[in-house]
């Protein structure tokens, strides 16, 4: 034994390529099955951590596209969940409209909002409904909420309105639990207040409605409500500065009451008496 | 030693890659060049017979259990190749470049002809066939191998040190 051991170690070139060449050819010779199950054992032995440190690889750079795909997807969903939102909030505003248009006797005539001025002012909007629409001057525009304003100039196919925040407009309003009468002011565009009677019972959280008495506007549209009573420079009156019920710088859908002004029916009797 | 086992182990394994993945890439008219080959034509020229055959057997038991081929084809080729280019150990004789170079193209002609030989030997292929295959493209191949190994010694020789400093 000790001298094949010696022989081995002194000629262990040709020993390995004995070993070597045997290993192969017995390999060579072996049947199909033989040859399949060395095979086997080989790739499960040798192959497999690599195959493993391989799929492992392959595995993180398909996270990594994974990751890419599905950050796109929920770029896309965010977008579309996004223009959902949007088209229920608009569906929601016109069944509101809708609901609105049906329990009001008046001919309503549908308008959307195209131009807003551009300041914090916002005096006044265009709307896309003009002569041919049937909207003409004087005729009051309302919100669901309440009263807008009325129209000032109409074209064709627009119209231009005038806010009731608008500083030089003035309507008379009225306190709808027990009809007391004020003309509704701001002198900023921010600030709404009416003058009462000093003695009128008012009390904050009271709703204020259009009078009727303009000759514009008519009674019972909302305006809004009573916010704070204030005692005013003259002792006959006091305050009442008012939260309007329509927010300005959000609408988009309006509707043009196809009402004449009052005084239409008379109009050449005021002009004879010089009226304007 | 074990830095060197471990070197020339990482060398294997990344020529393995590199010949599944990217040098079907560097294909002309179907001729690629063999990485595996020069790898152990390289590890034999400087640690010799024994280290060549060891290694040629195993990694042709490897591309053995790998391709679909008759299992110890690749093993009995390699082995006597690592065998081969033993011979010219560089701690024995010194060679030339050149002689190198002539010794890398014999290695193809012995892998091939013991490859194709052997399997010719086991399922009677012709012998026209053989030589038809050795013209075609084992000298071909051998020639491009030959480029990528003066690359590679060119790398080993000019570029390599130069990093270092």
């Amino acid at each position: 034994m000790y001298w094949i051991i010696q022989f081995i170690i002194r000629h262990r070139n040709f020993s390995s390529l004995l070993v070597t060449v045997i290993a192969s050819l017995l390999m060579l010779n072996a049947d199909l099955a033989r040859q399949q199950a060395v095979a086997r054992v080989l790739t499960i032995s040798v192959f497999y951590p690599f195959q493993f440190t391989v799929s492992q690889a392959a595995r993180v750079r398909r996270l990594f596209s994974e990751n890419k795909k599905l950050r796109e997807e929920i770029t896309a969903l965010s977008v579309k969940c996004a223009q959902l939102e949007e088209a229920a909030a608009e569906n929601k505003r016109l069944c509101g409209m809708l609901g609105f248009e049906e329990n009001f006797s008046h001919t309503l005539l549908s308008a959307r909002v195209v131009v807003r001025e551009p300041s914090h002012l916002c005096r006044s909007i265009v709307i896309n409904c003009g002569k041919k629409h049937g909207a003409a001057l004087y005729m009051p525009v309302i919100h669901k909420d309440g009263v807008v304003g009325k129209i000032i100039q109409t074209l064709s196919a627009i119209s231009l309105v005038q806010l009731i925040r608008d500083p030089t407009e003035r309507i008379s309003v009225m306190i709808k639990k027990n009809r007391e009468v004020g003309i509704l002011e701001t002198p900023d565009s921010r600030n709404f207040f009416i003058q009462c009677r000093k003695y009128a019972e008012v009390s904050v959280g009271d709703t204020i409605v259009t009078s009727g008495l303009g000759g514009i506007y008519p009674r019972g549209l909302m305006v809004g409500t009573v916010v704070e009573i204030r005692e005013s420079s003259d002792p006959l009156f006091k305050d009442l500065f008012i939260f309007t019920s329509v927010d300005f710088f959000h609408i988009d859908e309006v509707f043009v009451m196809k009402l004449a002004p009052q005084w239409a029916s008379f109009r050449s009797e005021l002009d004879s008496l010089g009226y304007k | 030693m074990v830095e060197t086992v471990v070197k020339w182990f990482a060398a294997i394994v990344i020529c393995l890659v590199l010949q599944t993945t990217l040098v079907p890439l560097m294909s002309i008219f179907g001729i690629q060049p063999d990485l595996i080959i020069i790898v152990l034509a390289l590890l034999c020229l400087e640690y010799g017979m024994t280290a060549g055959i060891y290694t040629g057997f195993f990694l042709g038991l490897l591309l053995d259990t790998y391709s679909p081929s008759l299992l110890g084809q690749n093993a009995l080729a390699k082995t006597l190749l690592g065998f081969f280019f033993g011979i010219f150990n560089e701690r024995v004789m010194r060679t030339d470049p050149l002689i190198k170079i002539v010794i890398l193209v014999v290695g193809f002609l012995v892998h091939d002809l013991l490859f194709f030989g052997t399997q010719l030997f086991k399922y009677g292929d012709s012998f026209s066939h053989l030589f038809y295959e050795i013209l075609t493209r084992t000298l071909p191949r051998a020639v491009y191998s030959v480029i990528i190994a003066l690359l590679i010694a060119f790398w080993n020789t000019s570029i390599k040190p130069n990093l270092k400093r």
